[in-house]
């Protein structure tokens, strides 16, 4: 720890207790909310279980990417797009094959809506950051566009598409309201094991790490980096459409306009604090169900406005980012 | 096309253009010295918020000032992030719009007077019209004829190169932040005097359009206004196509709302010529 780390840590923990003091809430008070309405009650498990999800899977998304040395900012676009995809697969087929369809083909469309990035990333030499904020600003006004218009559901006065049928969901793994704890939980942490496996046992796994970690000594080792890039671009964005999928058949159980409430944004922040191991993808995701959850409790509790959780986790993420730079630097 | 006025689109779009020049005017300093700055859309959000809670409170002048500060203040955490800290770029500029977004509803929520009725006092049309069209021609004379300017292309080329001929690459980023803050407070100040009010989130993407613009204008000053106006232009189009029919068929605002991005998207293909990126983005 050195003192220009403490001064950055100083300074956010300052702006997060000073805000609660500007408006007459204790600090710990706030704190205590935070647990009790995230992690306090089954009811409360249970939303922080459901809000975990999505971060997990989308963290793994971008994780993959950062390991592979590309920023998938377009995660947030990727799943909208693998969500309404999914949204209209299943309802169109309904039943367990409905749901097999909906999983793959968001999955396939996610993958799609990466490509042009990954494609020009390696053979144009564009910036991925700057082509997936276009890609996810254009799935925003497609998405918004499609349910609007040819999906939506009639008779209805919100943007929405109709409702799935029970037949077409992700089953609950544990239900005993209030907690309930969906499939989609278990398969998004068979996911995070499934990429450290691939990660370490396989060839294409050693080739993206390679790429990631040093593209010019990865080309003169007989890696053909422009092709691992795209793969790497194509596999984050597959799995940030199934984390849409997964998002529509076990919780939403349909697609409407403003679907996200920003996840792959925060799954940046979740990549970047799991560090060096996929592992560290689930802690990171539980902090993160843990403070939006518990946002949301003291919003309605101490009428603390949800937007004290953008400021908490945009510090949290500028603090990891220093502190990892530090760490690199000095195994380096 | 019955309903198609040409005199209201040519009266809307210079508005609508408006906070996109500043904004990437903000973007073309910052870039031009070499730091990546996606967080033009924070920074206007969170002068909006700042720009009409001080208005009310002290009037308008007081009010740009405390709008024009508060994105001073995340560009300067930018600054100090990206140069003392060295965090990467995008990671400072992402957290910076998330920590915008929260801090803005935050302040909104708990300090705006919600018994007031009205609209907050603002400053003249004219002044933001002047400013914002003014900039791009100083930008481009100040990169063109003078010393600082010379300097700051220099440092976003060639940091290393730059530091060898004695300019301090630091410095000169520092400077070219602070501008990026006041043009994107100034934006995000026009915004709200626009509009009336402010509402969560209300900068509705403009931000990256601005950036999709400083792209597509090769991060020059003159054509980077120029896909401003054009992107302006498009957005009152749209407006006033909301609802009437083009060749017998309604085509969706959002497609029209899509259009800059995947204008931009074409560009960064290398599809509208070569790629024009200031080389020494992002290096050290």
């Amino acid at each position: 720890m050195n003192w220009k780390l403490a001064i950055l840590i100083v300074a956010a923990l300052g702006v997060v207790i000073g805000a609660l003091i500007a408006i007459g809430v204790a600090p710990s008070d706030a704190f205590l909310q935070i647990l009790k309405g995230s992690v306090g009650t089954p009811g409360a498990i249970g939303r922080t279980l459901r809000e975990t999800t999505p971060l997990l899977i989308l963290g793994v998304a971008v994780f993959l990417g950062l390991r592979g040395g590309l920023f998938n900012i377009g995660v947030e676009g990727q799943f909208l797009i693998g969500a309404c995809v999914a949204a209209s697969l299943g309802l169109k087929v309904p039943g367990i094959l409905g749901v097999l369809l909906a999983i793959v083909g968001g999955a396939i469309a996610g993958a799609l809506w990466a490509f042009p990035a990954g494609w020009i990333k390696a053979y144009r030499g564009g910036h991925e950051v700057i082509s997936t904020i276009m890609l996810n600003n254009i799935a925003f006004h497609l998405t918004t566009g499609l349910v609007a218009g040819p999906l939506k559901a009639p008779g209805q006065q919100s943007t929405t598409t109709a409702t799935l049928t029970d037949s077409t969901k992700l089953p609950m793994l544990y239900s005993a309201p209030p907690l309930t704890i969906n499939i989609a939980l278990i398969f998004a942490l068979a996911l995070v094991a499934a990429l450290a496996l691939w990660l370490k046992r396989t060839v294409a796994g050693y080739e993206l790490n390679a790429v990631g970690a040093n593209p010019k000594a990865a080309q003169f080792a007989g890696v053909d980096v422009r092709k691992v890039t795209v793969w790497t671009m194509l596999a984050s964005g597959a799995i940030g459409g199934l984390a849409g999928s997964c998002q529509v058949l076990a919780y939403e159980h349909r697609f409407y306009e403003g679907f996200s409430p920003g996840y792959g944004f925060d799954a940046l922040g979740v990549a970047l604090l799991a560090g060096s191991s996929p592992w560290g993808v689930v802690p990171a995701a539980g902090l993160f169900g843990i403070l939006s959850t518990g946002s949301s409790f003291i919003s309605a509790a101490l009428q603390i406005p949800k937007g004290l959780n953008g400021v908490l986790i945009g510090l949290i993420i500028i603090v990891f980012a220093a502190f990892r730079y530090r760490r690199s630097r000095s195994n380096g | 096309m019955g309903s198609f006025d040409l005199i209201l689109l040519l009266k809307t779009a210079p508005g609508l253009s408006l906070a996109l020049l500043l904004a990437a005017m903000g973007g073309l300093t910052s870039e031009r010295s070499g730091i990546i700055n996606i967080a033009l859309e924070g920074k206007m959000l969170i002068s909006c918020c700042v720009t009409a809670l001080m208005s009310v409170a002290f009037g308008p002048w007081i009010g740009l000032l405390g709008g024009i500060g508060a994105a001073v203040v995340l560009a300067m955490l930018h600054a100090v992030l990206t140069q003392m800290y060295r965090v990467d770029h995008i990671v400072s500029g992402m957290a910076i719009n998330i920590i915008a977004f929260g801090a803005s509803n935050f302040l909104d929520k708990k300090f705006t007077d919600i018994n007031r009725t009205g609209e907050i006092p603002q400053l003249p049309f004219e002044f933001y019209y002047v400013a914002a069209f003014a900039l791009p021609l100083v930008l481009w004379l100040y990169l063109r004829r003078t010393k600082g300017g010379l300097r700051l292309w220099a440092v976003g080329n060639d940091p290393d190169k730059a530091r060898q001929m004695g300019v301090d690459p630091v410095k000169v980023r520092y400077l070219a932040l602070l501008a990026t803050g006041v043009f994107c407070g100034l934006a995000g100040a026009w915004l709200v005097t626009n509009a009336g009010r402010f509402v969560d989130g209300m900068t509705a993407g403009r931000g990256f359009i601005a950036l999709a613009a400083l792209i597509l204008g090769g991060w020059r000053p003159i054509p980077a206004a120029l896909a401003c106006i054009a992107f302006g232009l498009l957005d009152s189009i749209q407006l006033q196509l909301q609802g009437s029919k083009l060749l017998g068929a309604g085509i969706p605002s959002q497609f029209w709302n899509s259009l800059p991005y995947l204008a931009t998207l074409i560009a960064l293909a290398g599809l509208l010529g070569r790629n024009r990126a200031p080389a020494g983005l992002g290096k050290p």
